[in-house]
């Protein structure tokens, strides 16, 4: 099969897995119709708004009408609005808070997914070579504990560690400054945290990553920073979540390492550094990139808890405050955008491996 | 079955556990964590009856209200805001943790039994059926998805039990599933068949009990993370009993939120410290177990 028929093939597949997804996000949203309404009224409440929104949602037909408006209203963007703060808050939509909150959690997913690979690649190759020898013995130990440690302490026993004075926004809520909206505030030159792209004022965030932005306006000091601030729920996230890279990769890696070829490679003179590098990992690697679709929704899953702890104004943070404030049109988005994350990533890591290991066949 | 066979079988069952258990006594790390394993269920089991008092709930003393006192002779590990006493919360929330979660990964496990070895051993359309629902269910993120639960359906106890079952069980059906598929091909299970066995006795007597070593390792690697979910579901403010609730997460909860920012919390470190390094330590044994199990279940990794 070519691989263009085997891409339309799995966009096809795509289909009813996001039907599932919004089946489920349809019913939890319909179960407490008066969060739904809420969600969808804006800052105007009374019986009148809730009749628009009824008769916009089609609340009162059968269900399966009811599900196709809601489908509708998923695709066509319009996802309610934020319940205001403030009396006099401007009403947020809240497609448009997803789109200033996306950024965030992707730029921190892709730090850490980078940190993961610096380290899991290595421990987990070196793992497997020094088989049954102490530095195993410390690496499959290493890998147990990382992914026994509780996400959040970690990253509080982190932010203890770097002490009051380290730059990292989480403090200021820390402190007491709960009230500051992070999103409109970054990094300047002098390292200090201004609010750098509020609404009023006229810098806007091109991109919304915070390093590509710093970049952008030649700020390389705001950028170090930027580095600094990304860097630690990055470790956070990577620590908790590179022991499965770490113990996948020192089994397929041992699998490969009995095969035939290498035994041919090694009998025909080939450097043992050779064999390990050209002949045995870049395999092993293949079939490891198999449980990169599970690995990355549980790294989502980290990166969740951390943004929470770090006060990083990704989409787990906006989660979390939202169902605090029983803000439910949030939550379901935010459910929905992650879900389609994984079901893309999925998606992406399949054609990767039929790219990377030419033996599978497309079927 | 007469008596006799039955003796017999109960021997050479025996044996094989002996066998297995010499094998996993023979790993250092395994046996350290079924050692620790199996203390933290003694605690659980006899630990709230040892210090009193409602078991769920911790001991409170409100002099210490603001002042959490450091680790000493009355406190062993100390208290939190609030003037909860860490050492009694810690072993009261060993039986409520263990607890939650051995109910989550038992139905987890006992759903994705039934439902895997239906798409297994049928097949057809309801097989791909199951497997294409459970591939939805492995595509939300679950802590995501338990939040969802419980802001929908109300906090509470049976919520979050609820939640977790339902995340829980996706797992066990892809293992099963997979197990099954092997099973079924073997000829004890053709003999059964050509013997007259109906399908629902040929799974019962003679896949399931085939198939269902695998669940063992699982529900013991689980164990683990499903601990670690309701940690951070309690920390991040999902609990329910106010602050009370002897619970490891919750315990952490406190202190980062009572706290009047990160300067306190370096004032007083054990109250995050201690109760972490408990979850931490039953975690890290559990996965050593785990392990353990696994290689004794699959001999390649023996090697």
């Amino acid at each position: 099969m070519k691989l263009y028929v085997y891409l339309i093939r799995r966009l096809l597949l795509l289909i009813p897995v996001i039907i599932g997804v919004t089946l489920i996000t349809f019913y939890l949203s319909h179960v407490n119709i008066g969060m739904l309404i809420a969600g969808y009224e804006g800052r105007i409440r009374n019986a009148q708004t809730i009749a628009i929104v009824k008769r916009e949602l089609h609340l009162n037909g059968p269900i399966w009408d009811q599900y196709l408006y809601y489908l509708f209203s998923l695709f066509t963007g319009n996802w309610g609005y934020l319940s205001p703060n403030e009396p006099m808050d401007a009403l947020t939509p809240v497609f448009v808070e997803f789109q200033r909150r996306f950024p965030p959690t992707a730029e921190l997913s892709i730090i850490a997914t980078i940190l993961v690979l610096i380290m899991g690649i290595p421990l987990g190759v070196l793992s497997a070579v020094k088989k049954d020898r102490l530095l195993d013995q410390i690496t499959r130990l290493i890998a147990m504990a990382a992914v026994s440690i509780p996400v959040f302490w970690l990253g509080l026993i982190i932010l203890m560690a770097l002490g009051p004075t380290s730059p990292i926004p989480s403090y200021l809520k820390l402190i007491g400054g709960g009230q500051i909206n992070f999103l409109n505030y970054a990094y300047t030159s002098k390292g200090t945290l201004e609010p750098w792209a509020s609404p009023t004022s006229g810098i806007s965030k091109p991109t919304g990553f915070l390093l590509i932005d710093t970049l952008y306006y030649g700020d390389y000091k705001a950028f170090l920073a930027a580095l600094y601030t990304v860097f630690w729920p990055a470790l956070v996230v990577a620590v908790t979540s590179f022991g499965v890279i770490i113990r996948f990769l020192r089994s397929s890696m041992l699998e490969v390492l009995g095969q035939d070829y290498i035994r041919t490679a090694r009998s025909k003179g080939v450097p043992e550094s050779f064999v390990i590098k050209k002949h045995a990992r870049r395999n092993a690697l293949g079939t490891t990139t198999t449980i990169m679709g599970l690995f990355f929704a549980s790294l989502l899953s980290g990166v969740v808890v951390t943004e929470y702890v770090f006060n990083w104004p990704g989409m787990g943070e906006w989660l979390f405050n939202a169902a605090a404030n029983a803000d439910m049109v949030s939550v379901m988005a935010t459910t929905f955008v992650f879900t389609i994350v994984i079901v893309v990533a999925n998606l992406i890591v399949d054609i990767l491996y039929s790219i990377l290991d030419p033996r599978v066949r497309l079927d | 079955m007469s008596q006799s066979d039955f003796i017999k079988e109960f021997h050479s069952k025996l044996e094989a556990f002996k066998k297995n258990f010499y094998f996993l006594t023979r790993s250092p790390l395994a046996t350290i964590g079924l050692g620790i394993v199996l203390f933290y269920i003694l605690i659980a089991i006899v630990g709230p009856i040892i210090v009193g008092g409602n078991p769920l709930i911790m001991t409170q003393n409100l002099k210490y209200y603001f002042n959490p006192q450091p680790p000493s002779m009355q406190y062993p590990f100390g208290t939190t805001y609030r003037g909860y006493d860490i050492f009694n919360g810690v072993i009261k929330g060993a039986r409520t943790d263990i607890g939650v979660a051995a109910i989550i990964v038992l139905s987890g496990a006992f759903i994705g039994t039934i439902l895997g070895s239906i798409a297994g051993y049928k097949g057809g359309i309801i097989g791909e059926t199951i497997m294409r629902i459970t591939d939805i269910f492995l595509s939300i993120p679950f802590i995501v998805l338990a939040v969802a639960f419980l802001l929908i359906f109300g906090r509470n106890l049976i919520t979050m039990v609820e939640a977790l079952v339902i995340i829980w069980w996706p797992t066990y059906t892809r293992i099963v599933r997979g197990q099954v598929l092997i099973v079924r091909e073997l000829k004890y299970v053709e003999a059964s068949v050509a013997a007259g066995s109906s399908s629902l006795r040929t799974v019962i007597k003679h896949i399931i009990p085939n198939s269902i070593y695998p669940i063992f390792v699982q529900i013991s690697l689980d164990f683990g993370n499903v601990i670690l979910t309701i940690a951070s579901l309690f920390y991040l403010g999902f609990g329910f009993a106010g602050y009370s609730l002897a619970e490891w997460g919750n315990i952490i909860g406190i202190a980062a939120s009572q706290g009047s920012g990160i300067q306190t919390l370096e004032l007083y470190p054990w109250t995050i410290e201690i109760p972490g390094l408990v979850i931490l330590i039953f975690v890290l044994s559990l996965n050593l177990l785990g392990d353990g199990l696994r290689d004794i279940t699959d001999p390649r990794l023996r090697r």
